[in-house]
């Protein structure tokens, strides 16, 4: 199949079009030629009208619930929201039922996701069951296909078991991905700790829960001469605590999620139940300070932490609801909203998320597979039921109108145009 | 004299009422207070109007003052009482209670273990809801009999100082004490072990004080709070003794304060923990004109509320 992607403004860090306004032929999966190009007989035209080109989005922190939670998300719904957001490749959480901890359950998803748009890599569970006591089979999974190991959104709590995963995995070449949060430190609180959970008369998650945690992650891979990676970090204390890690040269590397970068605590003033979210929503400082860590370096990349809810489980009083919001095609309004440059999202959006995943890189040059997006970063669209992809609605920003629409994706030699 | 009509259609919190507001329930509550002293204690005001009482958590005196006021304004009432655990049984909140407002209700007094449980009711229900207490969120009729008390007692509110004293970390009658009697003008300090007291609640412009003694001598009124030990989740100090011993109020100690303090407790009370038998019954405590007020309170605010329909 042949695409001519006219008039596309390049963005690409690591290309030499950067920043060129340009057009840009795709044969058979490949990006043949990028400059004046004239439509062929028989070739497909897209005009981006001058919109960016960027190397299709990575999202290192998404969950569907394949297999077992099917009615919140399975992998074809997932990958059509991803592919709606931009995104043409995904690490998937183990955090479905049962836990994705073997060979088997590993090539499960990856046959499921078989011939589609959207690359989805399975991240295996580090510990059975996520319980934290004892070691998933990390080489058998890896081999199988498995990119990274996480429990998720369970924070591990038992230090010797962390260490020891740490080593573990250390013999692998393997990404260990971390929950941070002292669950001793955080009790059964489920809101930032300030004066607004004081005035919402819920207990408090102090930064302090996650700030000890990645402490004591720093203090391992230290130890153990290896590399970790903090999900979702939350807190300027975090920030703070990595930028220092990285400086004295252990191997940490972290995301945030976008809506962290936009949503803060005072939101939560009516007790709606799609804006929580773990780690909770924190204060506008804490914001400042995290996009301040992704300018710098400090924070390496962005992801959705997409979590997909049946109402049932949302549409209930806030102590009682799940946490989590479906974000796969709100991420880049999100983050275009909080002020970032383009090229800096292509940077944590697309290029980080796979170098962290020792995965192939897509480069907007010529001779180069064909993996990219292209969206507009001022046009306006509504999220509503019929936009969305998903088979859950649990977002904050239904019913709203976003900024910055993605209008094609081209991966695996197929692409989707809107 | 006050605006005649309430700026809310239903009384979630003290936060979303204004001060205007909280004087015309006092006015509209010293009608009431004169009409349930009279022989004949009834009134036909809400003679149309069905109220169900509807708690989630357990509850004695909270629910009588409901029940009452409502009696008085000749409101027809059906109660409900289910245990949170109705929830884990699968029918949810929105569920039950419109299968009550299937009935024909008209508003919803209700109690739930959960903060924000009734913001998100009226998010999704007709009726007109009345909080008589949300998890550790708000009570605010109970902070309007609190403050209402203090102005019978002491003239104002505007002005005083008020401690309150004991778990605060756990305590809706904290929050909502706090707020309404700042939008009314008074100082409030909050004293207790340091455990139960919330990192961040200075700057909610409150006094913060761990010292009974220091705290006594500042006010005029200390509001000795309940320890609610169900609440707690983990021990947050060492005994129920040690606890009388720092911050449990007894005679001795009142009769050695520079100034006549007046005492007051949202009930239940231990005996012997927050306050000694000697203080709850000595001529300083106004806690039995606190019960009665709440009725006289909760009237107005049902009345109030039902005239705006």
């Amino acid at each position: 199949m042949n695409l001519l992607v006219k008039r596309a403004t390049i963005t690409d860090p690591q290309s030499k079009f950067n920043t060129k306004l340009c057009d840009v032929r795709v044969v058979d999966g490949k990006i043949q030629a990028i400059g004046n190009l004239s439509a062929e007989k028989d070739e497909h035209v897209f005009d981006a009208k001058g919109a960016l080109l960027t190397p299709g989005f990575f999202d290192l922190n998404c969950a569907a619930g394949d297999p077992g939670y099917e009615t919140k998300e399975d992998i074809q719904t997932l990958t059509a929201a991803a592919a709606a957001g931009g995104f043409t490749g995904l690490a998937l959480l183990p955090q479905t039922s049962p836990v994705v901890q073997s060979k088997s359950q590993v090539e499960y998803i990856i046959n499921r996701a078989k011939n589609n748009l959207v690359d989805v890599y399975p991240v295996g569970a580090l510990s059975q069951n996520r319980e934290a006591k004892e070691l998933a089979e990390l080489f058998d999974m890896q081999s199988a296909g498995a990119v990274a190991f996480s429990d998720g959104d369970k924070a591990i709590q038992d230090d010797g078991f962390m260490s020891r995963a740490l080593q573990y995995a250390k013999g692998l070449d393997a990404l260990i991905m971390v929950y941070p949060e002292n669950k001793s430190i955080a009790g059964k609180s489920q809101i930032n700790e300030s004066k607004n959970s004081v005035l919402l008369g819920m207990k408090g998650l102090p930064a302090l829960a996650e700030e000890m945690h990645i402490a004591r992650d720093i203090f391992l891979a230290t130890y153990n001469e290896t590399k970790i990676h903090i999900s979702n970090i939350s807190t300027a204390g975090a920030v703070a605590l990595i930028r220092k890690a990285k400086k004295y040269g252990v191997q940490i590397t972290c995301d945030v999620t976008a809506h962290h970068l936009v949503f803060t605590e005072d939101l939560l003033v009516d007790f709606d139940s799609n804006y929580k979210v773990k780690p909770p929503l924190r204060s506008k400082n804490d914001v400042k300070a995290l996009i301040a860590g992704l300018k710098d370096g400090t924070i390496d990349a962005i992801i959705s932490q997409h979590r997909p809810e049946e109402v049932e489980f949302k549409n209930v009083e806030f102590e009682i609801a799940h946490y989590g919001i479906i974000a796969l095609q709100t991420v880049l309004p999100l983050l275009l909203k909080a002020g970032l440059d383009t090229s800096l999202i292509a940077e944590k959006l697309a290029i980080n998320p796979r170098k962290l995943l020792n995965l192939t890189v897509p480069v907007i040059e010529e001779g180069q597979e064909a993996n990219f997006t292209v969206y507009d970063p001022n046009e306006k669209w509504v999220y509503n039921a019929a936009s969305n992809f998903s088979k859950s609605a649990n977002s904050p920003l239904i019913g709203r109108e976003l900024t910055g629409k993605v209008t094609l994706v081209f991966n695996n030699n197929q692409y989707r145009a809107s | 004299m006050a605006a005649d009509k309430l700026s809310t259609r239903h009384l979630l919190g003290i936060k979303d009422i204004n001060r205007n507001d909280i004087e015309l329930i006092f006015e509209t509550a010293d009608n009431f207070k004169e009409v349930i002293n009279r022989p004949i204690k009834k009134v036909p005001s809400l003679r149309d109007i069905t109220i169900a009482n509807i708690f989630f958590e357990n509850s004695t005196r909270t629910k009588l003052s409901f029940e009452l006021a409502e009696k008085r304004l000749s409101a027809d009432v059906v109660n409900f009482a289910a245990s949170s655990s109705s929830v884990s049984k699968g029918e949810t909140l929105i569920d039950t209670v419109n299968n009550i407002l299937s009935m024909k209700v008209d508003m919803v007094v209700m109690r739930h273990p959960y903060a924000g449980a009734g913001q998100f009711l009226s998010r999704h229900v007709k009726a007109q809801i009345v909080n008589a207490g949300d998890g550790a969120h708000e009570h605010p009729t109970q902070a309007l009999l609190d403050a209402f008390s203090i102005r019978q007692k002491l003239g104002d509110v505007a002005g005083k100082k008020v401690v309150i004293v004991g778990d605060i970390l756990h305590s809706r009658v904290a929050i909502s004490n706090i707020l309404c009697l700042q939008r009314l003008g008074a100082e409030v300090m909050v004293c207790g072990p340091t455990t139960l007291i919330p990192k961040h609640i200075h700057q909610l412009g409150v006094k913060v004080e761990h010292n009974l003694l220091k705290a006594l001598n500042w006010c005029d009124v200390a509001n000795m709070l309940r320890i609610q030990l169900e609440r707690q989740d983990i021990k947050y100090f060492p005994s129920l003794r040690e606890y009388a011993m720092m911050y449990g109020l007894n005679k001795q100690i009142l009769d050695n304060l520079d100034k006549e303090i007046v005492v007051m407790h949202p009930g239940p009370i231990n005996r012997g923990v927050e306050i000694t038998s000697d203080v709850a019954d000595s001529k300083q405590s106004i806690i039995l004109e606190q019960v009665e007020n709440g009725v006289a309170v909760r009237m107005a605010v049902l009345y109030l509320l039902a005239s705006q329909g």
